[in-house]
């Protein structure tokens, strides 16, 4: 270790000290990056029926399905690159430049949609051009969060890293707030019309307001002290890829950061905050206009826990922590859900208890519903009936039978014949098909929406309950992650190794839960069962985290360099 | 803190009143499918929002 140049953050034995004017400058300045980061992600969630009306609904098959495979590809591929090439640059030439840069590409590719004409305009090239952004985000984004949590650790002074990186956690509430407000409060002023037809450009020109604000604030910020450090000593990387994932030694560290911290740490996330909303309108049938107050109530009133978890991790250290949230998240998963079909639909689990449903088919014909890009089709009789039923919220189960067994649907005393969605009467088949089955599950009890949910009624108070559990484990995970991997890496690599596990955990082993958790629920015909995918790797992380990742909380992040 | 603490309860107040005025906004991320799916064929959702 070098102590030739000062150390910014005062050193291991530094005393207690309040938060400094700079410091606080830091963190707003890092957390405004990761505020514009989720703006544009609830923006393109919100937006996704508008933009796909407007750029892809003309498009054939299968051109639609090579956007849709890059518009997936923008998601979880290109962050991860975008984790190697600006984590590469921002371990060569510094954080703050790459901090900008990433900033500039990220807004300007956001922005630029409020220009972009569309399909009827342009053609092709429109939807071409909104895909490229798309990309161009998806790059910039990869670069945009190692970079927020390696430059807020390298500014905290010790013993406090957990407390300030956490800040940067709570800016996934205020970036969905944000684009709460700015789409309702358009699509309030303007009329649904009017938002459909042009006003839904207006959330995104927004997003220049904040890319002049994060730009200019960026600006007047130094650059990180144990990079400046490092480099008047003449010490930076020269190949920060090679040295990151080459060397075993430090490659063996990112695939421990990987599956015994960020992979559990995002399928905890994504269940807590996606999949339960997800289980709340697709399965349970609530109104999507509840679920969505339910799970922001519950994100409001779980987000101080960030910081909570974030400063805990300072005193009691952070491994302990995210690994007692993947611990108690994989325990108790199973009845907090079951919990929350009694509180959001209790005719549907009474349905359920008192009606069994059950899939008569050949095996053969049973395929793994797993569509992981949204471009894939079912079509077989078995796959229609498992789909439909999965979709409807309905627990069935699966019995094999001979070859040649056409798929049938039995709901108590009454069978139910599926069809084959290749077959030339098809169309007429489904809604037959669809329309027997409905009749089927209504006389045996199935409701087809979950009843109102009052609010502050008893149900929905404990719905939220349960809902702002799930979101404290995310705390738990979340809140000292970011200063966890910062202490792991020394600071030549630190951004560069920091990035990828965590795209690849959040992208990867997150975002692909919806779908894999689905296609385990057509499978085994339990509306439960899709649990198992974040419990198996919150219960993975649990075991190698507790094995062989270290705690982190007293390292000296000066003491590689 | 503190300021930050009201700011936040203000923020978060404003914008519930304005989802429960507004109503129907989906907080699942960002989407990937960039059309409906064909109209004959049964479709396993892909909701997967990426970050």
């Amino acid at each position: 270790m070098s102590t030739a140049t000062a150390r910014f953050d005062g050193g291991p034995n530094a005393a207690p000290r309040p938060m400094s004017a700079e410091e606080k400058k830091v963190i707003f300045a890092s957390s405004l990056g990761t505020i514009f980061e989720w703006y544009d992600f609830y923006l393109f969630g919100v937006m996704a029926a508008i933009i796909g009306a407007n750029f892809f609904t003309k498009l054939d098959p299968a051109t639609r399905n090579i956007f849709t495979l890059l518009a997936f590809a923008a998601g979880f591929a290109v962050r991860p690159l975008g984790a190697l090439v600006f984590g590469r640059l921002g371990d060569l030439v510094g954080r703050k430049y790459t901090f900008l840069i990433t900033i500039l590409i990220m807004g300007f590719s956001t922005f630029l949609v409020t220009f972009l004409p569309t399909y009827t305009s342009w053609g092709i090239a429109a939807p071409v051009i909104l895909i490229g952004l798309r990309l161009l985000q998806g790059l910039a984004l990869g670069g945009e969060y190692g970079g927020a949590a390696t430059y807020v650790a390298e500014h905290a002074p010790h013993g406090k890293r957990g407390a300030y990186t956490s800040w940067i956690q709570t800016t996934a509430t205020v970036g969905l707030m944000l684009a709460l407000m700015v789409i309702l409060a358009t699509r309030t002023a303007l009329g649904e019309k009017d938002f459909a037809d042009w006003g839904w450009r207006i959330p995104y020109a927004f997003s220049g307001v904040l890319l002049v604000i994060s730009v200019w604030i960026r600006l007047q910020l130094s650059e990180s002290p144990a990079f400046e450090k490092m480099k008047s000593e003449g010490k930076t990387s020269k190949a920060p890829l090679s040295e990151s994932f080459g060397q075993w030694k430090n490659g063996k560290i990112v695939l421990l950061a990987l599956l015994g911290l960020t992979a559990g740490q995002a399928v905890v996330w994504y269940t807590g905050q996606f999949y339960s909303l997800f289980f709340l309108t697709s399965i349970l049938k609530v109104d999507a206009s509840t679920a969505n107050i339910l799970i922001a109530v519950s994100l409001i009133l779980g987000t101080p826990f960030f910081i909570f978890f974030g400063t805990l991790s300072d005193k009691i250290g952070r491994k302990m922590i995210i690994m007692a949230g993947c611990a108690i998240a994989a325990l108790t998963f199973f009845p907090l859900f079951h919990a929350l079909t009694s509180y959001a639909n209790p005719k549907l689990q009474a349905a359920i208890e008192k009606s069994p449903v059950t899939v008569v088919s050949n095996a053969a014909d049973c395929n793994l519903l797993l569509n992981l890009t949204g471009t894939k089709v079912f079509t077989t009789a078995c796959d229609v009936s498992r789909s439909f039923l999965s979709n409807a919220g309905v627990n069935y189960d699966k019995v094999d039978g001979p070859v040649g067994t056409h798929a049938t649907v039995k709901v108590g005393d009454k069978s139910v014949v599926a069809y084959d969605a290749t077959s030339p009467t098809a169309k007429d088949d489904k809604v037959r098909f669809e329309k027997e089955v409905r009749e089927a599950l209504t006389a045996a009890g199935y409701p087809a929406k979950a009843d109102p949910i009052p609010v502050f009624s008893s149900n929905w108070i404990m719905i939220v309950v349960i809902l702002t559990i799930m979101v404290i484990y995310v705390t738990m995970v979340y809140g000292p992650i970011a200063a966890m991997l910062v202490e792991l890496f020394p600071t030549r690599i630190r951004y560069t190794s920091m990035s990828l596990p965590y795209h690849i955990g959040n992208g990867w082993f997150g975002g692909f839960l919806p779908a894999i958790a689905f296609s385990i629920v057509a499978a085994q015909g339990n509306i439960y069962s899709g649990l198992w995918y974040p419990i198996i790797i919150a219960g993975m992380t649990f075991v190698i985290g507790m094995l062989f990742v270290k705690e982190t909380k007293d390292v000296d992040i000066y003491a590689k360099d | 803190m503190w300021k930050i603490a009201v700011g936040f309860v203000l923020f978060a107040a404003l914008a519930l009143w304005m989802l429960s005025k507004g109503g129907d906004v989906d907080m699942g991320g960002e989407k990937h499918d960039v059309a409906p799916p064909a109209a004959t064929t049964e479709k396993a959702p892909e909701k997967a929002p990426g970050k």
